[in-house]
């Protein structure tokens, strides 16, 4: 890594590459990120396009058949990119957490909520038994759960998605880690439901100095909760800033395209939009841009040659050539929003 | 698009109909007296959390649960009393259609896109494998997808292609009301804005009426017509999506917009009359009256008052539009004192 870290950065992901299906494809190519306490960083893009991957490096947990073939990650001012798995046995719970999408299968169906909360306690903090139940059922009072003792000697199909995602998020922070990653938590949830888990994670932040990183594939969610937020498309970062900065001036055309297909919340009729094409198959060599297929501003200067991240204001940088074009946000917003062509129809080359 | 007319026929209509799931002490009321119609060639948003009944209600009509109480009619057949050799041939005719949830689920993983699609058809007889080929195609390409899918599994194609495989699946037997369960939840916007287009796409060119189940308002908003809004197995607000997205009349349909996520930058969202802390309950509200013949909502609502101890009825507040608040007219000024008294973090 070059030069020492900020003295706050919690996780610091610098030009990884991950290769899957045994070495045979790059699924993630160069992807560079940091997370400071008490700063919630949302990653954003398709299905497909790396951000559960760079979560699972982040957390030590990449599937087998896939691999770091480059890069480094660091935690606070260690680097983990080779950590054993006693290293990592080491700092999860303790020094990061982790929430997923469906709470319900992470948990023992079997077994109280409580007794799997009090059993990180015991393994993880050598808690007594008295002072482990007591200890979680402050965890469980703090993330809202209501009648907490109650609560702890249910089984998981007592609860509802919201009060277990709840218990996923109070089992994730309680051993104090400098780092949570919500991996689409709130996506499978009602959105009354969504809207308090949003609000829990932002009051853990503020009164924990937590980091977060954030999952989603909807940038409205991530414009209610995050600070910054890391777009990707097929492996690469494409687009990063903060987030009133990528909203109101979004420079890559992908971006551009998310923020008008995202849910707008305006509850008047309007045109719904869709991104034409699909993304490219992982680990499909493409010289240049790798959105140039579906982008409507795509010159030639796109295929010529890699597309690197340049910075366009301060802490805020994009992968497009035309990022500083004055024409480019009209030009991808006066695309054709093509009737009714399947998003995986093909399409010319333009 | 609404053919609201009040003397047109509707298609379906569900007639206060209880269900109730499991007996002896598992049992549990899901729908309670939920009374609902469906004119032809309208959209319908159906709407509300997990368990307010929206699955239920949707396998009601189209007859895989059968009601305790009320009465479901189907273009003048009671459908909900028909049984045996009546209600196979209602069932085979596939008049209702139901688009299940989750279809990574509900299609079978072995069986290829062409055998799915057609396998109602040739269930039903009648209809010679040609004409099965040719009408399974033309399902497929109303829904955007071509004959490279045919001989493909459900886990050989993407999450949005299976979504579509599962409407083409409902449209194969020409039915003629269309309901799709949560066609939408496990979508990424685009893909979700392009289903939903579809859908209306589906509707016009058909002229056929579909429900859409959704727990997410704001997907709604570009294709519906109407929005019922579900809570615990009653219905608690059922009108035009126009009039009631600009000034919902019950407490439970403001609190599910004012949650949905917004793209807006503006730090007041204008379109977003009301926060969520204005139609949350705080500490301070007086507790709310409770009993089993309290508003279903009163446990939540801020508004909650004596008179919300006994459940009110669906009242109608508007032409083709109606709510089940005993204070539909007057929550809504209240809401503007709340402000000053909860401060926004």
């Amino acid at each position: 890594m070059a030069g020492n870290p900020p003295p706050d950065e919690v996780l610091g992901i610098e030009d990884l590459h991950v290769t899957v299906h045994d070495g045979a494809a790059t699924a993630i190519r160069g992807v560079s990120l940091s997370v400071r306490t008490g700063e919630i960083v949302g990653l954003v893009g398709e299905s497909g396009s790396g951000k559960t991957l760079t979560c699972r490096a982040a957390l030590g947990v990449i599937p087998a058949s896939c691999a770091i073939s480059q890069g480094t990650i660091s935690f606070g001012r260690q680097d983990v990119t080779d950590l054993s798995r006693r290293g990592w046995e080491r700092l999860h719970g303790t020094g990061m957490g982790a929430v997923f999408q469906d709470p319900a299968s992470y948990l023992n169906p079997n077994l109280t909520v409580g007794s799997q909360l009090a059993e990180v306690l015991r393994v993880k903090q050598r808690m007594p038994r008295r002072q482990a139940h007591r200890t979680s059922i402050e965890l469980f009072t703090a993330v809202g759960l209501h009648g907490p003792e109650r609560v702890f000697h249910q089984i998981p199909a007592e609860l509802s998605g919201g009060m277990l995602q709840r218990v996923m998020i109070a089992i994730a922070i309680s051993c104090g880690p400098r780092l949570l990653i919500a991996d689409e938590a709130t996506t499978a949830l009602d959105v009354t439901i969504q809207a308090e888990i949003i609000e829990l994670l932002r009051d853990l932040r503020d009164q924990r100095g937590l980091a977060v990183l954030f999952v989603s594939h909807d940038l409205a969610v991530i414009r209610e909760l995050c600070d910054r937020v890391v777009v990707f498309y097929a492996g690469e970062v494409v687009e990063s800033g903060s987030v009133e900065e990528i909203i109101e001036r979004p420079s890559h055309p992908y971006t551009q395209a998310l923020l008008r297909v995202a849910s707008v919340g305006d509850y008047g009729r309007r045109e719904l939009q869709v991104i034409p094409g699909q993304p490219p198959r992982v680990g499909a060599e493409i010289t240049g841009c790798r959105f140039a297929a579906r982008c409507p501003a795509a010159i030639a200067a796109c295929r010529s040659g890699p597309v690197d991240l340049t910075m366009l204001a301060h802490g805020h940088d994009a992968r497009c050539v035309r990022a500083s074009d004055p024409e480019l946000a009209a030009i991808t917003a006066a695309a054709p929003a093509d009737g009714l062509v399947a998003p995986d129809a093909e399409l010319a080359v333009r | 698009m609404s053919a609201q007319a009040t003397d047109a026929e509707p298609l379906l209509s569900v007639e206060e109909v209880d269900v109730i799931l499991g007996r002896g002490w598992r049992a549990n009321q899901v729908l309670s007296g939920v009374g609902l119609k469906i004119w032809p060639g309208e959209i319908v948003g159906l709407v509300g959390e997990t368990g307010s009944g929206k699955t239920t209600l949707a396998r009601t009509v189209v007859g895989l649960i059968t009601p305790r109480k009320g009465r479901v009619v189907f273009d003048g057949t009671e459908t909900s009393r028909l049984r045996g050799g009546a209600r196979r041939r209602e069932r085979r005719s596939g008049h209702v259609q139901l688009v299940f949830q989750d279809p990574l689920r509900s299609l079978d993983p072995d069986l290829t896109v062409a055998q799915i699609v057609g396998e109602g058809l040739a269930i039903r007889g009648g209809i010679d494998s040609e004409e099965i080929r040719s009408r399974v195609e033309d399902a497929l390409a109303k829904v955007g997808l071509d004959a490279t899918v045919l001989h493909r599994q459900p886990g050989q194609i993407s999450g949005g292609q299976r979504q579509r495989v599962s409407i083409a699946r409902a449209l194969a037997s020409g039915p003629r009301l269309l309901l799709c369960d949560e066609p939408v939840s496990a979508l990424d916007a685009s893909n979700r804005n392009y289903i939903l287009r579809l859908l209306s796409h589906v509707r016009d060119s058909l002229d056929l009426p579909i429900v859409i189940i959704s727990h997410d308002l704001s997907s709604l908003a570009g294709i519906a017509d109407r929005v019922v809004v579900l809570y615990r197995g009653r219905i608690v607000e059922d009108g035009p999506v126009s009039q009631v997205f600009s000034a919902p009349r019950h407490p439970y349909t403001a609190l599910l917009m004012a949650s949905a996520p917004s793209i807006s930058t503006q730090g007041v969202k204008h379109d977003r009359p009301l926060s969520v802390h204005q139609l949350r309950r705080t500490a301070a509200d007086p507790p709310p009256p409770s009993g089993p013949d309290a508003c279903v909502f009163a446990a939540r609502c801020p508004f909650a008052i004596d008179v919300c101890a006994a459940q009110p009825a669906r009242e109608q507040v508007a032409a083709g539009w109606s709510a089940a608040c005993h204070r539909h007219e007057e929550w809504a000024g209240l809401t503007r004192a709340r402000t000053s008294s909860v401060v926004l973090t």
